[in-house]
Order: structure tokens, then sequence, then C-alpha cells
């Protein structure tokens, strides 16, 4: 039936190792980019012949499962190469695929004359076939293989421009931070497997398996345990609270891959898992809980750093942070469709709004540059009246600019209201919902402006640089603008498919196509949900939620409006602000020190401990060693300072050491 | 005086060692009848026999032979073993022409070392008696004892041998008593032997005299396979020893050491399993962490891989804790993996040195992505197979390890396992860092790649890639392996 | 009888022992150990072992140490003892005595558990030697021949690392 899915990873697998052998030697742009784009357009292809069928099957019958071949088996452990294919599955390949590709094409024009440009494409189509492999895999541990493949990817590409010393800086911080994440999804992995095997005899690690013998799991208890390790491995790879300060910094990356890695498909790994093991979710509550208080607490406090960032590409870092966080918060609420469909959404108009930034970098860089002016390119106080010069940057950019902000009738707005409601009426969290809906609803606002001013300061007003590199300013080449035209059209319409049922009553009875269609996913969720309901669900009439729709859209206008006075009406108002409130701009624009609280709290003292551990040993216990064996501590620390001396009697005094303790444990225990 | 009757003898078991011996003498007379400084030839001699002596070894895939009246046998575990001693003897002898030339000390006496050391390895993991267990292991050391100090005219090189040489004895002094005790308590060498008697005892495990006997003998196994605190050697001896006998060191002996263990622990002493579970456990703890936390800090590149290897050794300490057949199997899967991945990166490690052994620090590296992509990109599987990334050898092989704590329940175990090992990832991580992210800090020519060394490396990357792409199939031979009792 | 000869043989061998690491010169090092040897063929005879007594003596004694001795008059060695280590002594007098203490005890309670066995007067009549010889032919043929290995390797091994030019 889907004989050919393993064709989609296989095709960028086949596209890295042409680039990454031969690329050098190949040396022709065209040729590599060629080949790079062409193997996810080809990927692009199989997805959408892969989803036609999925399509033309009965519901219940949309799911399949291809093996390819059998990896691991171990006695009752059993893990094969093989790929799962059902509505979640599909939904992932095609953004991947699609958007991919997308901006794969934008990265042949955007990569123009690069020192490295195989190295590129290479990296690029190695995350295609991780990220194919992450969301496509059947089981844990090959999604495991996928996560770390993209983890890796990002790593190396955020790392693309190596001889900036903040590339290398932040690339490690983006793997450090990614491995801390990882640990909790093996953790999870491992204490899922074994739980189920140990005691219900089910020793599986295959999601069909596990979702089928999901009745066998408790409520709460060891399943909280499991799903909040995955959700710390989600935390990382999805740049949640705490460990989201690497994405900002992961914007050191050329821009392709911001808006190919770090917004539109790996940071949205950790969403995709959750959704994947929605059966194990949605039997916790405590993790439910801590889900959407994190993504709540993530969409807001991101957003409210947006606001005061002057770098282009940080303000969008933050922004994606700030969205992800309610795609946490969707999943929190138990609305596993809505977070998916923002997933979506989100893919298309931040994508869009990255690509652009990137063509806007672009030209001012070689505006710039032909001034021979030192400006940083990125800084938005740089730029500035930008809409003439490039107009259909411009348009796209405003466009996806209307999606994000959640006007009505673009692609944020639907997806958007229906997590702020699902947040509002879902029956899990009971009157912390009001709190859940207020912190999104306000991030909202915040989004709307800082996205506002973005566009505002980069597009309006007069230009900031010197007339001699204004004239340098120009559109982008086809190549570049081609991408942004067709996600900016994905942005507007992207949205229908999945309209909020009230809204589509309204219009006469359209249908939520995109819940119905995912529906199947979350059988097991339903199935558990109808027979432990708890709480019974709040159902706030329709003239709440149409209340609720309309000041979340007021919020968002004022958000808005606030951002024109500020940035195009009255110029002075940023500076008379911050003026007034030196201190909280302060805080503001340096991301409330989180960043230098991480520095204090962590990273130094473990510097500190392994500089003591190396030279504190020698300094402290070399008066002891010398002064003889009157101090007992210091007898003890000077056998440790003696371990690795070199002298052979410290080594076959170690071993007599470890045997005598080993006797004598044994022996008089 | 009656007439001595002799035992009927089968030499199936033994016959690669007879060859390998046969092979070894015949190298050491054509070093001293054919005239010429030029000695390479003699490790192609080597290579050759060494393959088709691994071929003859596999070919006794299932056959089951017990020989000398029960001192030997050949059974899968012995065969899987004696696989990876071939191996990374195969491997090291196509390393050493190049190094050994390179630093003046290409003397005929290397290879039949090596086979020597094999044969002795080979001993260890089929022999069914302490004696002919305990002389194996004696072959294997004085021979390596010898190879780490092959370099004569290097003082670094002398160091290590003496310093491989002194503890080497000194550890093998708690060996042999070891074994002597559990002979004072049994009344047998066999191995099968003493698990009769053990149980026929009413409590094995209240009998102090073979628990100090089981004790001590595995101080002195765990000194070969380098687990702390028997691992303050292997820093010195690793740095100074000729590289390739190096690579050699880690993946071989350390083999061997487990093969003796684990078939003396396992079928001697099941009665004592919680004891000895729990004593590795302790080791594998203390094995991992001391390993991976010194590593964090090296600049010498061999310093930093022999850091390494002890971890690894922890690693493998984990599955034999478990001391089920997963673990157990793991143990073997890793062992093999383990000599394609380190003998590979040894290999790179050769490539960048020069002569007397300058340029060994993780500095070196800088820029070596941009002058040979192909082999920065070789390198950088063996990194991360030695890390434990997907989809690699290693990866998979820590996984079996990891499993088979779990499934004995020992899931803290597997935990600190999980933890070290993304400690491990920041050094290893730190050598493609230096690849890929700096430039070269000076011009400086990199050893060219001869025709043995690419064979290596092709081989090693392949056997890192293969096992962990399609790891079923060797592992399916591994679990046989493991079915000991 | 017994006990007092037992006695005065452990004394003479412990002291020698403590004078092998105490002596400063290594040529009375070497012979203290010789004496050390001696008094450990004593306690083989006294085990009914004359064989092994006999070994102990002519190649302990005998070969190795007269080798020892020979090497070091011939280099002329001498080791400069500085007390820079000595603090070492210290450490290792605690694993020293620990491993003392272990071992008595491993001892003891193993003499307790076991009964005393009778002599085997069987093995007695036919005499270590032909005894031992009749074991290395038979069940320890393999391990037998696996010192001829051992020796061989010992030697290539020497030739590397001693000879002047290979």
């Amino acid at each position: 039936m889907f004989d050919n899915v393993w064709l989609i990873p296989l095709f960028p697998l086949i596209g890295f190792l042409i680039n990454g052998l031969f690329g050098k030697k190949i040396k022709n742009e065209t040729v590599i980019g060629g080949i790079g784009a062409f193997a996810v357009l080809c990927s692009f292809v199989v997805s959408c012949m892969t989803i036609l069928r999925l399509l033309s099957l009965p519901i219940e019958e949309r799911l399949a499962e291809v093996k390819v071949f059998t990896w691991i088996t171990s006695g009752n452990f059993n893990a094969d190469i093989a790929f799962l294919v059902d509505p979640l599955s599909c939904v992932m390949i095609m953004v991947v695929t699609g958007v991919g590709f997308l901006i794969h094409l934008y990265s042949i024009g955007y990569m123009h004359g690069e020192e490295g440009f195989y190295r590129f494409f290479a990296y690029l189509n190695l995350f295609m076939f991780s990220m194919l492999l992450l969301v496509l895999g059947n089981n844990l541990l090959l999604m495991f293989v996928g996560w770390e493949g993209v983890g890796l990817c990002s790593y190396l590409l955020i790392g693309y421009y190596f001889h900036k010393k903040s590339a290398g800086d932040a690339g490690k911080k983006a793997f450090v931070m990614n491995r801390v994440g990882d640990f909790g999804f093996l953790l999870g992995g491992f204490a899922l497997f074994w739980y189920l095997g140990a005691s219900h005899n089910v020793w599986t690690i295959q999601f069909t398996e596990i979702a089928k013998n999901s009745h066998l799991l408790p409520t709460g208890g060891i399943v909280t345990v499991i799903t909040l390790c995955f959700f710390l491995g989600a935390t990382g790879k999805s740049a949640q609270i705490p460990l989201y300060t690497w994405l900002p910094d992961a914007m050191e990356g050329p821009t392709p891959v911001s808006a190919l890695i770090h917004a539109a498909t790996m940071v949205t790994a950790g969403v995709y898992m959750i959704a994947r093991m929605n059966f194990l979710f949605i039997r916790s509550p405590e993790t439910l809980m801590v889900v959407a208080v994190i993504g709540a607490c993530t969409a807001l406090f991101a957003a409210t750093i947006g606001t005061a960032q002057y770098d282009i590409k940080r303000v969008l870092a933050y922004s994606t942070v700030s969205q992800l966080g309610y795609m946490f918060l969707a999943m929190g609420a138990g609305a596993f469709a809505a977070g998916i469909f923002h997933l979506m959404t989100h893919a298309f108009f931040k994508a869009c709004l990255f690509l652009g930034s990137g063509a806007v970098i672009h030209s001012m860089h070689e505006a710039l540059h032909h001034a021979h002016s030192h400006d940083d390119p990125q800084d938005m106080r740089n730029m500035g009246g930008l809409k003439s010069k490039m107009p259909l940057t411009f348009m796209t950019f405003l466009l996806a600019t209307i999606a994000i902000a959640g006007i009505p009738g673009f692609s944020g707005f639907f997806s958007k209201d229906e997590i702020l409601w699902q947040a509002f009426s879902n029956q899990h969290h009971g009157s912390l919902n009001y709190l859940l809906w207020g912190m999104g609803a306000i991030a909202a606002g915040l989004t709307a402006f800082y996205m506002f001013r973005l566009v505002f300061m980069t597009f309006y007003g007069e230009s900031r640089i010197t007339p001699k590199a204004k004239d340098h300013l120009h559109e982008s080449p086809m190549i570049i603008v081609f991408p942004l035209l067709v996600l900016a059209a994905l942005s507007v319409i992207g949205g229908y498919i999945g309209m909020p049922k009230i809204i589509g009553d309204a219009l006469g009875g359209i249908p939520n196509y995109f819940e119905h269609y995912l529906e199947p996913v979350f059988r097991y969720s339903e199935e558990y949900l109808s027979q432990h309901s708890q709480h019974t669900a709040l159902h706030p009439s329709h003239a709440v939620e149409w209340g609720l729709m309309g000041l979340s859209v007021l919020i968002a206008l004022a958000g808005i409006t606030v951002a024109f006075t500020m940035y195009v009406k009255n110029r002075e108002l940023p500076s008379r602000f911050t003026a007034t409130f030196p201190a909280l701009h302060r805080a503001v624009y340096n991301k409330w020190y989180i960043d230098e609280l991480y520095d204090f709290a962590i990273v130094n003292p473990v510097k500190a401990a392994g500089r003591f551990l190396w030279k504190g040993f020698d300094v402290v216990i070399v008066d002891g060693a010398v002064n003889g064996v009157a101090n007992i501590v210091m007898a003890f620390a000077g056998v440790i300072r003696y371990l690795q001396s070199g002298f052979i009697y410290n080594y076959a005094w170690t071993m007599a050491f470890g045997v005598v303790v080993i006797l004598g444990y044994y022996l008089f225990k | 005086m009656d007439m001595i009757t002799f035992p009927t003898i089968d030499m199936t078991p033994i016959l690669p060692e007879i060859y390998l011996s046969l092979l070894a003498m015949a190298l050491l007379l054509i070093n001293v009848f054919m005239p010429g400084r030029q000695k390479g030839y003699l490790g192609y001699i080597s290579f050759v026999g060494v393959v088709a002596i691994a071929v003859m070894t596999a070919s006794g895939w299932g056959i089951e032979v017990s020989s000398f009246s029960g001192s030997v046998i050949q059974d899968k575990f012995a065969i899987f073993f004696k696989i990876i001693f071939l191996l990374s003897a195969g491997l090291s002898i196509l390393l050493s022409d190049q190094y050994m030339e390179r630093e003046g000390c290409n003397h005929g006496e290397l290879y039949p070392l090596i086979l020597f050391t094999v044969v002795g390895m080979m001993l260890m993991a089929c022999g069914t008696d302490l004696m002919t267990i305990f002389l194996g292991l004696e072959v294997m050391s004085v021979s390596l004892y010898i190879l780490a100090g092959f370099n004569r005219a290097n003082i670094k090189s002398n160091e290590s041998g003496l310093k491989y040489f002194l503890l080497g004895a000194f550890s093998t002094g708690f060996l042999l008593y070891g074994m002597a005790l559990t002979y004072g308590a049994t009344g047998t060498t066999r191995i099968f032997g003493i698990s009769g008697q053990l149980s026929q005892m009413a409590a094995p495990a209240a009998n102090i005299m073979l628990l100090a006997g089981m004790l001590l003998m595995i101080t002195g196994f765990a000194f070969k396979i380098a687990a702390a605190p028997f691992h303050m050697w292997t820093p010195d001896v690793y740095e100074g020893a000729p590289t390739p006998m190096t690579a050699f060191m880690s993946a071989g002996p350390k083999a061997a050491g487990f093969a003796a263990a684990i078939r003396i622990l396992v079928i001697s002493f099941p009665a004592l399993q919680p004891d000895w579970s729990q004593l590795f456990w302790i080791l594998a703890v203390l094995t991992m962490t001391i390993g991976n936390i010194t590593a964090l800090r090296q600049d010498n590149i061999k310093r930093m891989l022999a850091y390494s290897s002890i971890a690894h050794a922890g690693y493998a300490l984990v599955g034999f804790a478990a001391g089920n057949e997963t673990g157990v199997a793991g143990v073997l899967f890793y062992m093999l993996s383990y000599a394609f991945m380190n003998i590979g990166a040894f290999a790179i490690v050769i490539l960048i040195a020069k002569k007397g052994e300058t340029n060994g620090t993780v500095q070196d590296f800088a820029g070596f992505a941009f002058k040979r992509p192909l082999l920065a990109a070789v390198m950088s599987l063996f990194l991360f197979s030695l890390a434990g990334m997907p989809p690699t050898a290693g990866f998979i092989g820590k996984f079996y390890l990891f499993s088979g704590a779990v499934q004995q329940g020992y899931v803290w175990l597997a935990i600190i396992g999980v933890i070290n090992s993304a400690v491990s990832v920041y050094y290893y991580l730190r050598v493609m860092v230096f690849m890929y992210m700096k430039n070269p800090s000076e011009e400086f020519e990199w050893a060219t790649v001869t025709a043995p060394v690419a064979l290596a490396l092709i081989i090693s990357a392949a056997g890192s890639i293969i096992l962990g792409v399609v790891p079923s199939y060797v592992m399916q031979f591994a679990q046989q392996a493991a079915k000991l009792i | 009888m017994e006990t007092l000869f037992f006695l005065i043989v452990s004394i003479v061998a412990i002291a020698s022992a403590v004078m092998v690491i105490a002596c400063r010169n290594p040529i009375n090092s070497a012979l203290s150990l010789i004496l050390t040897f001696f008094c450990l063929a004593t306690y083989y005879v006294m085990l009914d072992a004359p064989f092994l007594a006999a070994v102990q003596v002519m190649v302990y004694a005998g070969a190795i140490m007269v080798l020892i001795v020979f090497t070091i008059m011939l280099l002329n060695i001498r080791i400069d003892a500085t007390r820079r280590h000595s603090h070492m002594i210290f450490f290792g007098s605690i694993v020293g005595f620990a491993t003392l203490f272990n071992t008595v005890y491993i001892v003891m309670k193993s003499r307790a558990a076991t009964p005393a066995t009778t002599v085997n007067v069987e093995a007695l009549k036919a005499g270590h030697t032909e005894l031992i010889g009749r074991e290395m032919f038979t069940n320890f043929l393999l391990p037998f021949e696996i010192t001829s290995i051992l020796l061989l390797v010992a030697i290539v091994g020497a030739v590397v690392i001693a000879k002047k030019k290979i």
C-alpha cells in the first residue's frame, strides 16, 4: 500500500552523500544546489502521493506500518527500521518536505558565493533525512535516531560560519542544551519500555503497540514520571523554559537554516513527539498541567523579550519561542489537533518571515558593503523605508505578519484562536484555565506589537543608512522571491482547512477538516477521556466563545495600534519610554538576564568545580603532603593528589588499596 | 610403575593457536635469515596469515569440542572472541608498517610478537582451566610488555613498557593468588569442575577462601581491562607505546580480559553471582565516571583516547554486571564494535602525528576537515561511534549493554551509564570542533595514506557503520555465543 | 619439635624479607632474598613437598638470584636511595597491614571451616616427582606446552629489548 514511503527519507540521504562526498569536486553551485533541492522535491512528490493515498482510504484504515528491515533484536526487545504512515506523520512530512523544498530553493540564491556552498547543502540534506526519520519512525528508537540527527545538523549549521567565535559558541550552547533534553527523552523511553515490559510483559517500543496497550498504564504515577522525562526532551528540542536560551543564539547560523530548522521543522519536533504519544500524556493530569503552564509562560515570557530586541532575526527567534509556547499550551490543554494545526500554520508564516528577513539582510548587507559601512545589516535601527525598495518582500512579509498577529481571515488567527479557546474551555485544569487563557491573550497582544514594530521599523519611515548605500538597496532575485510568494499565500489561506467549529457553523456548517482528519491519531486518548472523565468539561456558551474571540482580536489590534503610534506616528515615544523606565527597558532588552543567570547559577559553578578539581587540589594539597601525615584530611587529599602522578609506586599502591578495600568489604560484610 | 596413559587429544580447539604460533616462528626465522632493513613484507605475510586463520576459526562455528581433558574448549563464545582478537591484530598490523618506518623501529620481531599476543589471548578465551587461562594471559602480557616498549629509541616508549611490565606483574600476583585460593577451596582448576564443587557446597558464599579467591581473580582481570581503581597504568602506557600497538592494546587484550573473566565467573561462580554482580556494579560506575571525567580535560589525543578506553571498559562492565544473556551478548558485541571504532580512531591519530609523536594534541586537528575532508569525515564517524551516537556501532553496543542492565533490574546503573555517555560527548565533540570549526594554525603536512592504512580505515569505517545499521546479523551470533551455560 | 623448627624458620624468613626492602645496598638485598627463598623451601619440605622444595632452591635461589647478583655486580648499580618519597612508607604500611589482616582472616576462617584432610598415603608412596610428572603429561599437558611459547616470547623479548642492533 505505502511500499514506497521509505523513498521519502532516502532521497535527501542520497543528496547528502553526493554533495558531501563529491561536492568539493563539483564546484558548480547550480549543480550542487540543484541536487540538494531536487532530492527534497522528490521526497515532496512521494509525500504528496502518500497523503493522497491515505486520504483515499476510509478513516479507520488510515494507518500503515512499512517495515524495511529488522534493526535490532535482543530477547524480547525488537526494533525495526520501519515507517509509520498515519494522518499525523503525513502532515509532518508534507510540512517538512514542502517548506523544506522552498527553503532549499531559496538557499540557492541566498548562499550564492558563500565559502563551503556544498557543505551547506550537504548538511541541509542530512537534516532533511534526520527530520523525516524522526517523523516517520514507527518506534521510539528510530525517532531518537532522528532526534539526535537533527540536533547534530542543527549544531553543524549554527556553527556554519565557524570563523565567527559567536557562531561556534552558539552551536555548542545549542548542542549542550539539546543533550540535556535528549537525556530526558532516553530516560523516558527506558522507563516506558521497562515498565510496560516488567509489569505487563509487553516488551515494545513501537508506537502503535504502546498505544494499543495503553489501557494497561495507570493514571498518573509512573506515567507522570515517564511523560515528564519526555517533556524534558521536548523543552530542549523545542526551546521551552528553562532550556530555551539556545534558540535566539542559534540565529548565528545562515538565515535559511533559521527558517528551516529553528522555525519551521526541528524545533517543532517536541510538539510532534507529544502529539505522537498523546495517549501517554493524557493519562497524567499533572504532566498536562506542567506542559500547559510551561507553554503559556514561555509564550508570554518570550513575547516580552521580543518587544525590545533590535536585531531583526532575534525578534523572530523570540517570536518562535513564544509561538512554540502556544503549541505546548495546546498540548497541555489536551487539544493535540489544535497544536499540530498551529505547528503547520506557524511553519508557513514563520518560514516566510525568516526568509523575508533574510532577503532584507541580504539586501542591506550588499548596500552597506558597497558603501563601505560597517553598520550591522541585521540591526533594525539601521533599516527603514524598505517598502519601496523591496515591494515584493514587503508584501509577503506583511501578509505573514498579519497572519502571526492573529487578524481574522488569516491562517494564524484560526490556529491561535483555537488554542486560546481550548486553553479556556478544556476539561483538565479547572480554574487554571482562565489564567492560561489570559497569558495566551496577552502574549497575542505582545506578538502583534513586536511584529508590527518590526515591520514599521524595517519597511516604513525613512531609511537610516547613508544615501550612497541606499541606492544599492534592491529587490532580491526571483529564486529568493518565489518561495516567499508561495509561503505568503499559504500563510493567508492555510488556515481555512481548520476553521474552528463555531466559525464554520456560522458560515453554514463547514466542518473543521483538519481536526477530523487527525482524529484517528488521538483515538486512544479520546477513549481514555470518555472512560475517565474526572472533571466535567466546561461548556461555556457560544456567546462566551464569540466574546473571547472578539477580545483576543481586540488585544491584537491594540498591539498593532500601539506599535503604529510608537514607531510611525510618534517616533519619540520609544525613546521617551525607555527614558522613563530605564530599568525595565534594560531588563527586557537584556532578555531578563536569563543568560547571565544561567552563567551565574550553572555554567560558572561547573567550570569552577572543574578548575578546583584540577588545579585546586595541587595547590591545596602540596603543603599537606610535605608536612607529612599529621592532618588526616590533608593525608586523604594527598592520596588523591598522587593518584595520577606518573610514579609507579603510586599506581601500585592504588591497586593494592583497591584490592584491600574490595576484600575487606566482602569478607567483613 | 605403570605406564602413563595419555588422554585422547583432539587438536581442533587449539588449531588456530597452533597455526598462529607456527606462522610466528616462521616469521622469526625469515626475519633472521633474510637480509635487508625493510621488514614491511613480514607485515603483509602476517596479515594474510591472520585473515586465513580467521576464516578457518570462523568455519568452526557451531562445532563444540572440548579437549585436553577439559583444559580447553571450542565453542561459539571462544570463536567469537577469537575473531575479535584476529580482527584487532589484523588492523594493527596494517597500521604498523607506515608508523614503524616513520619512527625508525620497523624491526621484524614486531609481527611475530603481535601474533604471539593473539595466541595468548585466544588461550584466554578458549581455556576452561585456570592454568590454561593463566598461561594464556602471561603469553599475552609478556608480548604486550615488549610491544609497548618496542620503540627502543623513544624514552616514553621505554617508560611505557617498563611501567606496564611492573604493574602487570604486580596484578598477575593477585590473579595467581586468587586462582590458588580457588584451587585450595575446590581442589580443582577446571572451571566446570569448580562449578560442580560449588553446586555441592551448602553455602558457597560463606566459604571465605573461595570468596577471596574469586575476588582476587576479579582484581587481576580488572587490571587487564583497565577498570578503576586498577586503571592507572593505562594513560601512561597508552601514551608511550607505539600508536598501532596502543590501538591493539586497547581493543584486543581488553576483550581477552573480558573473555576470561566472563567464562570463569559465569560458568564457575553462578552461585556467587549476587556478589560479583554487585562488585561489577560498583566497578562499572567508578570506571565510567573516572574515565570520562578525566578525559574531559586531556589535550594529548592518545591520553584522551586512553581515558576514553577506560570509560568504555566501564560501559562493558555494565553489561557484565547484569550477567544475563543480553548483557553478556552486549559485551561481546561491544568489544567487536570497539575494535572497529577505536582502532580506526587511532589510525587517524597516526596520520596526524609526525615522527616522535609530535602533533599529538587535539589542537593539531584544527582545520583537518578542510585539508582532508574524507579523512575528517571518517574520523567523525569513529568519534560518533565512540560517543554512542546513533546510527553507529557504538550506539547499538551501548544500547544492548544498558538494556541488559535494565532487564536485570539495574535501572540506576543504566541511568548512570547514559549520563556518562552524555558527558563523553563533550570530549569527542571537541576533536570535531577542531576539525570542522577551526582554521589550521599553521601549514603542516599530514602523513600520506598508504594502501594498508587505507584498507584498515575502510574496514573499521565499514564495521562501525554496518554494526550500527544492521546489527541484528552480528548480534544473533553474539547471542548464540553468550549462551554459555 | 616441629613447631619450634617452624618458628625458627619463620623468624628467619620474615627477618630476611624485611632485609630485602630495608637494605640500602642492592647486593645485600639480593642475598637476603636468597635466604628468604631457602626458608620457603624449608616450608615445602615440612609440607611433604620435596620436589617443590628442590625446584625452589635450584631455580629461584640458584639460577635466578645468581643471575640477579651477577647483573648487579657487573653493572655496579648504585641505587640512589633518596628519601624523597618516604611518605609513601606510611600509606604503604597502611595497605600492607590491611593486607596482612585480610590474609590472616582468610586463613583463620578457612581453617576453621575445613576439617583437616588426611594425608594421601598413596600419593606419598608414589612420590611427588612422579605424580607431578604424570599430571603434567596427562591432565595438564596443554598448560605444560604453553609454557614453551611463553619462554619463546620471553627470549624474543629479551633480544628486542636488550640487543644493541637488531
